[in-house]
C-alpha cells in the first residue's frame, strides 16, 4: 500500500495536468476561431454597427435574406441559429452590446419558442469555449447547476459538451475549416420541397410568458434598440392554428407574420420555407416595417 | 450505477478504503464489506431484485448441500432438476415468458386462429442470465461430484453477488472464485497496479471506441433505408467494435477493479477480432460463456464424440442456446444459427483446432494468407453481428439487401452532423493499439508506462463520449 499510494496520486497528477492542458489547448483553439459559428463570429468582433439584426431560432436562419435589406441600404445580419431557443437568443443580444454593437432594430421572431422556457444544450455548448473569457457569458449562467462544474474543473465544459465542442469540433476549428453559416450574412436556404406536405401539429404547444423574450424586451429598451417581435409563416396545412391566437393574446405586440406565406410551393417542411419562400417573406416585412424609413 | 459513471468513480474509492483499512485484518471482514457493497451496487438498479438475488443465492446454496448429503442417485437428481428448474424458470418468466407467449400467437394466426396472449410486464432484472448461469455452474459441478459444497453462506453469498462481475460477468467457476474468497486478502502492489492500468483501458475501450461507434452505428441500422452500400459497411463494422468495445471494456473494468480488492477473474476477452477462423474467435469471444456452454452443454450431450452428424447436431443446439441466452428475439437465435454454419466446414472438415497456437504475422506468403484470414474472420463476424444489432430478422436482411445491391460507395453525411467514414480513423489506431499488445492482458504496463498511462487518460478525456451514450450493451442480457 506504501507504494501504491503515491502511485495513485501521481496517476491523479496525470490526469489533472492532461485536463489542464487540454482545456488550454481547446480554449486557445475556440479564441482563434472567427468562421464555424455565428457565436464564433460573434465573439470573434466589435463595433460592428448593424441597422437590421435577426435573432432566433432555424425559422429566422432560413427565413430571412439580409441581402434584401443591404441591398437597400440597411445593414443586416442573420443571427438565427437552428435549435436556437429564446434564452440563447437573448444571450447572443448581451454578447453583442458586450462586444460593442450598435444596433437599431432587433427583429426577433418569436412564435413556436415561446412555449418553452427551457434552454438548448445544444446551442448553450457553442457559448461555453468563451466561459472564461466572458463575463456576460458567466453572469448569464451563474444560476444553472452544474455552472461551478464548468467554470472551476478544467476541461469539464468540453466533456459535457463532448457531442457539439468536442474534439471533432476543436479540430475543425483548429485547422480553419468553413462552415457556410456565414456565407450569405447568416442566412441559410433551404432548397428542397416537402411533397406531400406533412402538417405540423400545434395542439402540442402552449404559449407562455418567456423569461428569455422578457430579457430581449428589457435590454432593447434601456438600449434604445427598436425590437420588432413576430412570428414567422407556417404551411397551411398546420394543425391547430389558434395556438397563435393564444400567443397574441399573451403577449399584443407581436406582429402577426403567420399567415403572409401559404403556399406550400413556398415551403421545404410545414416549419421552414424554402429560399423562395423566404425571399418573398423577407420582401413582405420589408415592405411592411421599413419601406418608410431610408 | 454504471461502470463509467460519476457514482461509481466515488463507490469504488470509498469500498477500497473500508475494504483495505477497515476490513483488511480478517477474511470475514473483507468479505461482508464486499458483500454489502454488492447489494448496494445491485440495489442501484431496483431494489427489489435484490430480493430475487438473494433467494437464488439461498436456493443454490441449500440445493448443494441437499444434493451432497442425498444418499442416492434419484434424490441427487430430484435436488439437482429442482434448483435447475426453479433458476431456469425465473429466467424464463423475466425474460423469454413474452417472445414465447407472442410466437405461440403468431404461429397460430398463421393457421387461421385468433388469439391474444396474456403478457407480463416486468421489468428484466438486470444481469439475471450471468447470475443464473454462475449458480448453475456451481450447482452442476456439486452433481457431478467436481467440489464439495460450500458450508459458509458469507463466502459462498459473495461468490454470487461480487458486484465486480454481477451484472455482465465474466461468468465465474466455483473452483477459481470460491478459493479466492475462503481467504483473507493480502495487498499487492502490482496486481493493484495492473488493475488500474486495466480499468483505464477498459474505460478507453467503452468512452472512446465503443460509445463513438454507436453513435454511427445506431444513425446507421436506424436509418438504413436510406444509407448507401458503404455506410452500411461501415455501420456493421461500427457495430462489431461498439460491442466489442463495450463488452472487453466493460470485463477490463471489471477484472481490473476485482484485481483492487486481490481477487482474480477469469479472463473473458483475448483480442477476438484477429482469429483466423471462426472457431478461433469462438475460443477468444466472451471466453467465460463460451467455456460455460462447452463445458455445462455441449460435454454432457455428448462434444466431439460420436459421428459427425452427432457433432453438428450438438454444434447447433450450443450456437443456437448462446444466441437465445443474450435474448429472447429471433434475431439473437439467427445471430447463433450462422455462426453455427459458419463452424460446419471446419467441423466437417476437422479443421476446428486448427489455431490454437499464438499468432505471428510473418513478412511471407504465409504471413499474408494469416492476414487474409483475420481480415476473412472478421467480415463473417461483422455480417453475422448485423443480425445481432438488427430489431428484426426483416430488418436484418433488408439491410444485407440493400449493402450488397445499393452499390454506391459515396460518403454520407448524416443528421447527427458527421460523415460516415471519418470514424475509420480512430478504428484503425486502436486496431494497431491492440495488434502491438495482443500478448498483453493491456497496452500501459511496461516501458514508459506513465507516458501510456497519460496518453490513455487524455484520450479518454478529449475522444471519449460523454453526453450522447453510456449504457453498457450486455446489461439488457
Amino acid at each position: 500500500m506504501r507504494k501504491f499510494i503515491p502511485f495513485l496520486l501521481k496517476s491523479a497528477a496525470i490526469l489533472l495536468v492532461a485536463m489542464i492542458l487540454l482545456d488550454i489547448l481547446y480554449t486557445v483553439v475556440y479564441l482563434q476561431s472567427d468562421s464555424r459559428s455565428k457565436i464564433d463570429y460573434l465573439y470573434q468582433s466589435k463595433n460592428k454597427n448593424y441597422d437590421v439584426v435577426f435573432l432566433g431560432s432555424s425559422r429566422v436562419n432560413n427565413h430571412f435574406i439580409p441581402k434584401i435589406f443591404n441591398d437597400r441600404g440597411y445593414k443586416t445580419f442573420n443571427f438565427g441559429i437552428t435549435r436556437s431557443r429564446l434564452e440563447e437568443s437573448a444571450l447572443m443580444l448581451e454578447l453583442m452590446l458586450e462586444r460593442n454593437y450598435h444596433i437599431k432594430t432587433l427583429v426577433l421572431q418569436v412564435d413556436l419558442n415561446i412555449n418553452s422556457n427551457d434552454h438548448s444544450e445544444a446551442i448553450r455548448s457553442l457559448f461555453m469555449p468563451n466561459l472564461h473569457v466572458s463575463k456576460t457569458i458567466r453572469s448569464y449562467y451563474q444560476n444553472i447547476p452544474e455552472y461551478y462544474a464548468l467554470l472551476c474543473i478544467p476541461f469539464y465544459r468540453y466533456m459535457h459538451y463532448d457531442a457539439r465542442i468536442g474534439f471533432r469540433e476543436a479540430f475543425n476549428a483548429a485547422i480553419h475549416k468553413k462552415t457556410n453559416v456565414l456565407d450569405a450574412n447568416g442566412f441559410h436556404a433551404l432548397m428542397t420541397n416537402e411533397r406531400p406536405m406533412v402538417p405540423a401539429d400545434l395542439s402540442k404547444y402552449y404559449p407562455k410568458r418567456n423569461k428569455g423574450y422578457e430579457t430581449i424586451k428589457k435590454i432593447c429598451k434601456q438600449h434604445h434598440i427598436r425590437l420588432i417581435a413576430l412570428t414567422t409563416p407556417m404551411c397551411k396545412e398546420t394543425i391547430n392554428r389558434t395556438y397563435f391566437n393564444h400567443l397574441h393574446e399573451i403577449y399584443p405586440e407581436i406582429l402577426r407574420f403567420e399567415d403572409s406565406v401559404t403556399d406550400d410551393k413556398y415551403f421545404s417542411t410545414c416549419g421552414h420555407m424554402n429560399r423562395d419562400g423566404a425571399e418573398l417573406f423577407t420582401k413582405i416585412v420589408f415592405q411592411s416595417l421599413f419601406n418608410t424609413k431610408k | 450505477m454504471f461502470f463509467n459513471s460519476l457514482h461509481f468513480a466515488v463507490f469504488l474509492p470509498i469500498v477500497f478504503i473500508l475494504y483495505w483499512f477497515v476490513g483488511h485484518k480478517s477474511k470475514i471482514n473483507q468479505n461482508y464489506i464486499l458483500i454489502l457493497a454488492s447489494y448496494y451496487f445491485y440495489s442501484c438498479w431496483d431494489w427489489r431484485f435484490l430480493f430475487l438475488l438473494v433467494f437464488s443465492t439461498l436456493l443454490d446454496y441449500v440445493s448443494a448441500m441437499k444434493i451432497e448429503k442425498s444418499q442416492t442417485n434419484k434424490e441427487r437428481k430430484m435436488w439437482l432438476w429442482t434448483c435447475v428448474s426453479i433458476n431456469v424458470g425465473f429466467l424464463g418468466i423475466f425474460k423469454y415468458y413474452n417472445f414465447f407467449a407472442t410466437s405461440f400467437a403468431q404461429m397460430l394466426h398463421s393457421f387461421g386462429v385468433t388469439s391474444s396472449p396474456i403478457l407480463l410486464k416486468l421489468i428484466l432484472p438486470v444481469g439475471i442470465s450471468f447470475y443464473t448461469f454462475h449458480g448453475l455452474s456451481y450447482i452442476i459441478d456439486i452433481y457431478y461430484k467436481r467440489i464439495k459444497a460450500e458450508r459458509n453462506f458469507v463466502d459462498y453469498s459473495l461468490f454470487v453477488c461480487y458486484f465486480p462481475l454481477l451484472v455482465a460477468g465474466p461468468i465465474e467457476r466455483a473452483t477459481h472464485l470460491l478459493p479466492q474468497v475462503k481467504v483473507r486478502r493480502k495487498f499487492n502492489f502490482n496486481k493493484a497496479q495492473e488493475g488500474i492500468y486495466q480499468i483505464v483501458w477498459g474505460l478507453v475501450k467503452k468512452v472512446v471506441i465503443a460509445d463513438s461507434c454507436a453513435n454511427y452505428a445506431n444513425e446507421i441500422f436506424n436509418h438504413y433505408t436510406t444509407m448507401n452500400s458503404l455506410s452500411l459497411l461501415l455501420g456493421s463494422v461500427y457495430f462489431a467494435f461498439q460491442i466489442y468495445g463495450d463488452f472487453s471494456g466493460y470485463s477490463d473494468i471489471a477484472l481490473g477493479t476485482s484485481k483492487l480488492f486481490g481477487i482474480d477473474l477469469l479472463k473473458n476477452f483475448n483480442y477476438p477480432y484477429f482469429s483466423r477462423d471462426i472457431a478461433e474467435f469462438w475460443r477468444k469471444w466472451h471466453i467465460s460463456l463460451s467455456s460455460w456452454f462447452r463445458d455445462y452443454l455441449y460435454i454432457p450431450l455428448g462434444g466431439s464424440k460420436g459421428n459427425k452428424l452427432f457433432q453438428v447436431r450438438n454444434t447447433f443446439i450450443i450456437f443456437l442456446v448462446s444466441g437465445f441466452w443474450h435474448g429472447a428475439n429471433w434475431t439473437f437465435l439467427a445471430w447463433g444459427f450462422i455462426n453455427a454454419l459458419y463452424f460446419m466446414p471446419l467441423l466437417l472438415f476437422n479443421r476446428n483446432r486448427k489455431h490454437v497456437d499464438t499468432l505471428v504475422l510473418k513478412a511471407n506468403v504465409e504471413g499474408v494468407r494469416t492476414f487474409l484470414n483475420i481480415l476473412f474472420t472478421f467480415a463473417l463476424t461483422c455480417l453475422a453481428w448485423v443480425f445481432f444489432r438488427s430489431k428484426t430478422l426483416t430488418d436484418a436482411l433488408l439491410y444485407l439487401k440493400r449493402m450488397a445491391t445499393d452499390w454506391h460507395f459515396s460518403s454520407q453525411y448524416f443528421s447527427i452532423e458527421r460523415y460516415s467514414e471519418e470514424l475509420v480513423y480512430l478504428l484503425i489506431i486502436f486496431v494497431w493499439v491492440e495488434w502491438q499488445t495482443r500478448h498483453k492482458i493491456e497496452p500501459i504496463s511496461g516501458k514508459y508506462s506513465w507516458v501510456k498511462l497519460g496518453f490513455c487518460l487524455a484520450s479518454i478525456l478529449a475522444l471519449g463520449v460523454f453526453s450522447d451514450y453510456k449504457e453498457f450493451i450486455y446489461f439488457q442480457f
